[in-house]
């Protein structure tokens, strides 16, 4: 059983698709990262699986079940982007009120809430009003409410916009946590160095729709660009280059070759020295998911 | 139902929390304070000048100016319960959109018609309440100060609070369907409309002209507000001033009614209630967040 199915997705708002033909899945357990620039439809999926919004056809399932089932969505849990809560309630009001939408069950609840409010560090202001609280707070008790009933799905839209670099690691060490503990979680969001250091699955969206899938090292690495220094180049020898990648610019005597894996750098060499050039540099580079984003998204790539 | 019940407490949380509570409990006792008191000047001076001219203090004038007093105070607390139906349920569903609170609210496991249900519930207690207490407090200040009480308080004040829930109701379908903003105006003049429908209706009863009757009805039918207040200011009047009404042609009096109310207005009023809050539900049930 798949954590999130989709399929054929579409929503349209007033005659606009802000989501096209859209489909994804998101195997149990993982860690999914969902990127894409703004307006890519990022959080328009996430409400269509949340029952938010409807979608305008398509469909989709959650853990198995079609959208809207009340057991499933006992076992989800939600950090709006737009993180705003009852901010008229204290912390530990706010996580009895959305325990009991829950359903848990009061010992279950007060047992809960203080291990939470000590994963997101917020032990000791639960009885402050959250509109006491400062902007990163507020992301933490939201995060907090997301995670109390142990969900085995939980989304992030944007889960750290509000935190500073100490709280970006522990949101990414709470993420390492629930995956510990088999939680799947689905990551909005458009800061790719976040998705790199806990993602194993990305989609990048846009324009509604997915345009590349995979784990990250499929992404990355099928793009590995090389940069050839020489100390001349000669034409019989970028003829021979060119067969074993695709050339991508030539700087002079310098030369840039994307190939399909590391096993051709001892290739390279060998037929550079064999034809008789001076080799004086020869350095992989790994593309970054910066690189492929930016690719993707302006190159529009379908 | 627990989970309407969790919303209506949620409801009940917050109004306690924002100190809305307080405010309505003291500006009750504020407001009957401050009207209570005239009540027993007006009196003290009624008695004053009986004991000057010699007579006892149970003339039908007396009764008569008793009863005005609390019929129009009793006009105000109406407009009170009405305005408080209105403003705090105003931005119940329209702000909680803009707001974003319902984003952590409706992904749990909990149907829309529940909150919608559950907040309904919620302020339909708190407006009960708050015209009961102020309306009662009212008629039972003026008895302990005069002697004097209605002949049928409780058939008054349960269609005060008909109107308020009707309100209530019609403000809360407002919140899935329009801005709290719009939701707020549009509430406002249709309270306008049905107000000014009953002095139409009572200036066409009285120079016998059908068709401002007609557009009366015609406000009713939009919304039976002032139809509502009219039939319980007919509870509210003995015979003698009903009478005294009549025989001075104040049929075409704005404030109150010679008439009970009409069955066919209190079913209407029952229906559209109904009505209100299921097209709410179904309304809000549709809703993109």
């Amino acid at each position: 059983m798949l954590a999130i199915e989709a399929s054929g997705l579409r929503k349209v708002y007033r005659g606009k698709a802000a989501v096209e033909h859209l489909s994804l899945e998101v195997a149990q357990g993982e860690v999914f990262g969902f990127l894409g620039p703004n307006g890519a439809g990022k959080t328009t999926t996430v409400k269509m699986l949340l029952g938010l919004a409807r979608p305008t056809s398509g469909i989709a399932r959650i853990l198995g079940k079609p959208l809207g089932d009340l057991e499933t969505k006992a076992k989800i849990g939600f950090l709006p982007e737009l993180f705003r809560f009852h901010d008229w309630m204290t912390g530990k009001e706010f996580l009895r009120f959305h325990g009991r939408l829950y359903g848990m069950d009061r010992g279950d609840l007060e047992r809960r809430i203080p291990q939470v409010l000590e994963l997101v560090g917020l032990l000791g202001r639960e009885n402050e009003r959250i509109r006491g609280y400062s902007k990163g707070m507020q992301q933490r008790i939201g995060l907090a409410q997301a995670i109390l009933n142990r969900p085995r799905l939980v989304f992030l839209d944007e889960p750290t916009s509000a935190l500073d670099p100490i709280g970006r690691r522990e949101v990414r060490e709470i993420i390492r946590q629930l995956k510990e503990q088999g939680t799947t979680v689905f990551l909005n969001s458009h800061l790719l160095s976040e998705i790199e250091l806990t993602c194993d699955r990305v989609a990048i969206v846009n324009k509604g729709q997915v345009v590349r899938s995979g784990t990250l090292g499929e992404l990355l690495n099928a793009r590995l660009e090389v940069e050839i220094r020489l100390d001349a180049l000669s034409s019989e020898l970028l003829t021979q280059l060119s067969a074993i990648g695709r050339l991508v610019r030539t700087v002079g005597p310098t030369v840039y070759l994307e190939v399909p894996a590391e096993e051709t750098l001892p290739k390279i060499a060998e037929v550079v020295v064999r034809s008789g050039a001076r080799l004086y540099a020869l350095r992989p580079e790994r593309v970054s998911l910066e690189d492929l984003f930016v690719q993707l998204v302006e190159g529009g790539a379908g | 139902m627990s989970k309407v019940l969790l919303m209506a407490k949620l409801t009940w949380q917050e109004a306690w929390s924002r100190r809305l509570v307080l405010a309505i409990l003291l500006l009750t006792v504020g407001f009957l304070g401050f009207y209570l008191l005239g009540v027993h000047f007006l009196d003290e001076r009624l008695r004053s000048r009986a004991a000057e001219l010699g007579r006892s203090d149970d003339l039908e004038g007396f009764l008569i100016a008793r009863a005005t007093v609390v019929t129009l105070g009793m006009y105000i607390v109406n407009f009170l319960g009405n305005l408080l139906a209105v403003l705090v349920s105003l931005s119940t569903i329209s702000g909680e959109i803009d707001s974003g609170t319902l984003q952590s609210i409706l992904p749990k496991p909990i149907r829309r018609y529940q909150v919608v249900l559950g907040k309904w519930l919620g302020f339909a207690v708190l407006v009960a309440l708050f015209v009961t207490l102020i309306s009662s407090g009212l008629l039972v200040g003026v008895q302990t100060l005069t002697g004097y009480l209605p002949p049928s308080p409780l058939e008054a004040v349960a269609l005060m609070n008909l109107g308020a829930q009707l309100l209530l109701a019609v403000t809360i379908l407002g919140g899935t369907l329009l801005s709290t903003l719009t939701n707020g105006v549009v509430l406002f003049t249709l309270y306008g409309l049905s107000f000014a429908g009953g002095i139409v209706g009572s200036i066409g009863q009285l120079f016998r002209v059908p068709l401002l009757e007609t557009l009366n009805a015609v406000s009713i039918g939009i919304l039976p507000s002032d139809a509502i207040w009219r039939g319980a200011s007919y509870y509210l009047q003995p015979a003698e001033l009903l009478n005294a009404f009549s025989e001075a042609g104040a049929r075409g009096n704005p404030f109150v009614s010679t008439a009970p109310p009409d069955p066919i207005v209190l079913l209407w009023t029952g229906v559209y209630l109904l009505l209100a809050l299921l097209l709410g539900v179904w309304v809000f049930n549709r809703r993109d967040l």
